[in-house]
């Protein structure tokens, strides 16, 4: 279908661009006169002035344009741009504050140096993070190493088995990836108890594990079902037995979407903060060892240096958060090439 | 037809497959796919018979009244643990979330399917998605830092031109509106809309195009087919999504902790006022300083939070499974 089909009214003439422009542009600059003139709050300029004109004027001109069929179709048009903005502005403030006030914590010794001698009242001159980058990478390597290969069998059963069950697995994976992150940390706590686990990097990334098997597992799954079926039938007829069909055709084929399972895994679990005050114990120096002693990462250091009131620890906090946005950022986007990749790749078969 | 059914013999011998349809690797290959798929009934299991164990002292001595008391005392002579009110608080923040995030998500997904180019809409998908990737720690942080003073103006407006409405009323007329489920539904709702925007969209782009095109055809404007075609044929899954959404904002933990007032004093409706309960972050603010005895209160709470959470998203995911069949092979 092309994007024609879709959108069967998308034909609109210059005149009526124009009408549109003046129609949404002259609310917007009522109300920001009346926030400027007459020195009104941002909001109450918004939600009092601005929303108000402009759905009479929407309203009005669908009107004049169509009478009720236009009404209708202006307000539709109106109330979506209307919240969907609102998404995008909620999503641009929480990024850019997060970049401007991490900024102004971010120098490179904030980067590699580690905490030891920091209080809460420190300059930021002294200490960093280093020490929190590298427990967070220790840490979600660690649960990796578990969750992926887990993930990708559980894809494989998911995609290439016949089995009845598959259903009933696909659900509970899903109802898993909805966990809140709390109890998986009481999870470990609770196993903690019985074994005698010490608190570590270790139990950290034990805590971690269930909150990124569902992710890998559903990306795997749909990355596995975009493999042509032919390919495979193509390797069962020159004799090759299933796995090997997997192993040497579906899987390479498969590679990139596999990498973007494992990365939008990542991302998934590098922000996680719950699991790892409940398993982990916060550390002020650089410890590279997860078996042992308590491990520092990147989502308690933002929640411990948050709690206290001094202005230099909130600086840590909004930099530190600034570090772990920027490991979240390069993960999805590393996902999103991948991804793209895979969908031209499928795209030029498909002529 | 030919062969004669008494005779069996005229039959062709079976034929040997130099591969067979299960040979001794492939066995084993299926196996351990099936083990490692059994897998996550096994991870079902094994949370809620440790979280059980645990939380076996608090739930005999509470009994019932564990879910609908609302006193919380655990280091009494006998330990006195009711979550009632944080339960109650959970499902009030959530429901506000979802309110919130509902309009935002579908507004957002029926852009990106019906309104925007194509390059557009990737771009719009990318933002989305990049929203869903957010750790909660940082909307938190930028909860308490930025959304809050924003927050409390919306809920000023709200609370004069609508207060007298119950929900929007508010006992001290100088209350300071900090620390509401109001902000906290906020920032649930924004948590949420990604994962509501991706399940509806999803939906609407694997519409059928007969449908909408014979709805226009049939002269109906771009709101009728809204209203008439795409939502009720969409509605299953969408309630889908909701509930998806609902299932995170309930197990909802930092974020919430950070901008909520978390109080054992109940509040039923009254969304402006500076005290309200979330299960999560109650077991996360009071896990650092808790005795033995409330240590099973909490993992207590933690199993309920999570029987909750897994009830409603089996249901979430059964019926998206159910609204999304091209997925099925």
């Amino acid at each position: 279908m092309t994007s024609m089909n879709r959108k069967p009214w998308a034909q609109s003439s210059f005149n009526f661009k124009v009408q549109l422009a003046l129609v949404s542009t002259i609310p917007v600059a009522i109300g920001a006169l009346f926030v400027i003139l007459g020195g009104f709050d941002f909001s109450i300029g918004l939600i009092g002035v601005f929303l108000p004109i402009q759905v009479i004027v929407v309203g009005v001109f669908g009107w004049l344009k169509a009478k009720k069929r236009g009404l209708g179709d202006a307000l539709l048009i109106f109330f979506t741009i209307f919240f969907s903005t609102l998404v995008l502005v909620l999503l641009l403030s929480v990024l850019g504050s997060v970049i401007f006030e991490g900024f102004k914590a971010l120098t490179p010794h904030f980067i590699y140096e580690n905490n030891r001698y920091v209080g809460t009242t420190t300059s930021l001159e002294y200490g960093g993070v280093g020490h929190a980058i590298l427990g967070t990478i220790l840490i979600v390597l660690l649960t990796t190493v578990a969750a992926v290969p887990l993930g990708i069998a559980m894809a494989v059963y998911l995609t290439q088995s016949q089995s009845k069950m598959r259903g009933v697995v696909r659900t509970v994976t899903q109802s898993l990836a909805g966990l809140p992150s709390v109890v998986a940390g009481l999870f470990i706590l609770a196993v903690m108890q019985f074994t005698h686990l010490e608190r570590s990097g270790l139990t950290g990334a034990l805590a971690l594990f269930p909150l990124m098997l569902p992710t890998v597992a559903r990306v795997a799954e749909e990355s596995l079902r975009l493999v042509p079926a032919d390919l495979r039938m193509a390797a069962l007829a020159l004799g090759a037995p299933n796995h090997k069909a997997f192993f040497q055709v579906i899987l390479p084929a498969a590679k990139s979407g596999i990498l973007t399972a494992l990365l939008l895994g990542l991302a998934r679990i590098v922000g996680e903060t719950a699991p790892l005050i409940l398993t982990t114990n916060m550390n002020n120096t650089t410890n590279l060892n997860p078996f042992i002693g308590p491990m520092a990462s990147l989502p308690t250091y933002v929640y411990n240096f948050l709690g206290s009131s001094y202005s230099s620890s909130q600086q840590r906090a909004w930099g530190a958060a600034l570090v772990l946005l920027i490991f979240v950022g390069i993960l999805f986007g590393a996902a999103r090439i991948l991804g793209r990749k895979k969908s031209l790749k499928t795209s030029k078969k498909a002529k | 037809m030919a062969i004669d059914q008494k005779s069996g013999s005229e039959l062709p011998q079976r034929r040997k497959l130099a591969a067979g349809p299960l040979s001794k690797g492939d066995k084993w290959f299926y196996r351990a796919t099936a083990i490692s798929a059994n897998f996550a009934f096994v991870l079902v299991a094994l949370i809620v018979v440790f979280l059980f164990v645990n939380a076996w002292p608090t739930l005999s001595s509470q009994g019932i009244s564990f879910i609908f008391g609302d006193i919380w005392n655990p280091d009494a002579k006998n330990p006195v643990m009711q979550l009632g009110p944080m339960l109650w608080g959970s499902i009030l923040v959530g429901f506000s979330g979802v309110l919130l995030a509902t309009p935002m998500a579908i507004s957002a997904a029926y852009l990106i399917v019906y309104l925007l180019p194509k390059p557009a809409a990737r771009v719009a998908t990318t933002i989305i998605d990049l929203l869903a990737a957010l750790p909660s720690v940082v909307i938190g942080l930028w909860g308490i830092a930025v959304f809050t003073p924003v927050a409390i103006s919306w809920a000023k407006i709200s609370n004069q031109l609508l207060g007298w409405i119950p929900i929007f009323h508010v006992k001290d007329p100088n209350s300071a509106f900090t620390d509401s489920p109001f902000i906290a539904g906020w920032i649930v709702a924004v948590m949420i809309v990604p994962i509501i925007t991706s399940v509806t969209r999803e939906i609407f782009s694997q519409m059928d195009d007969g449908l909408i095109n014979g709805a226009v055809a049939l002269g109906g404007s771009r709101f009728s087919v809204f209203r008439k075609v795409i939502l009720p044929t969409s509605s299953s899954g969408i309630i889908g999504g909701i509930l998806l959404g609902l299932g995170r904002a309930l197990g909802e933990t930092v974020a919430i902790l950070y901008v909520l007032q978390l109080s054992f004093k109940i509040n039923f409706f009254s969304v402006l006022e500076s005290r309200g309960g979330a299960v999560a972050s109650w077991i996360l603010a009071r896990f650092g300083e808790a005795s033995s005895s409330e240590f099973h209160g909490l993992m207590a709470a933690g199993l309920v939070i999570f029987l909750v959470t897994l009830a409603v998203n089996m249901v979430a995911s059964f019926i998206v499974n159910r609204a999304q069949p091209w997925r099925k092979n």
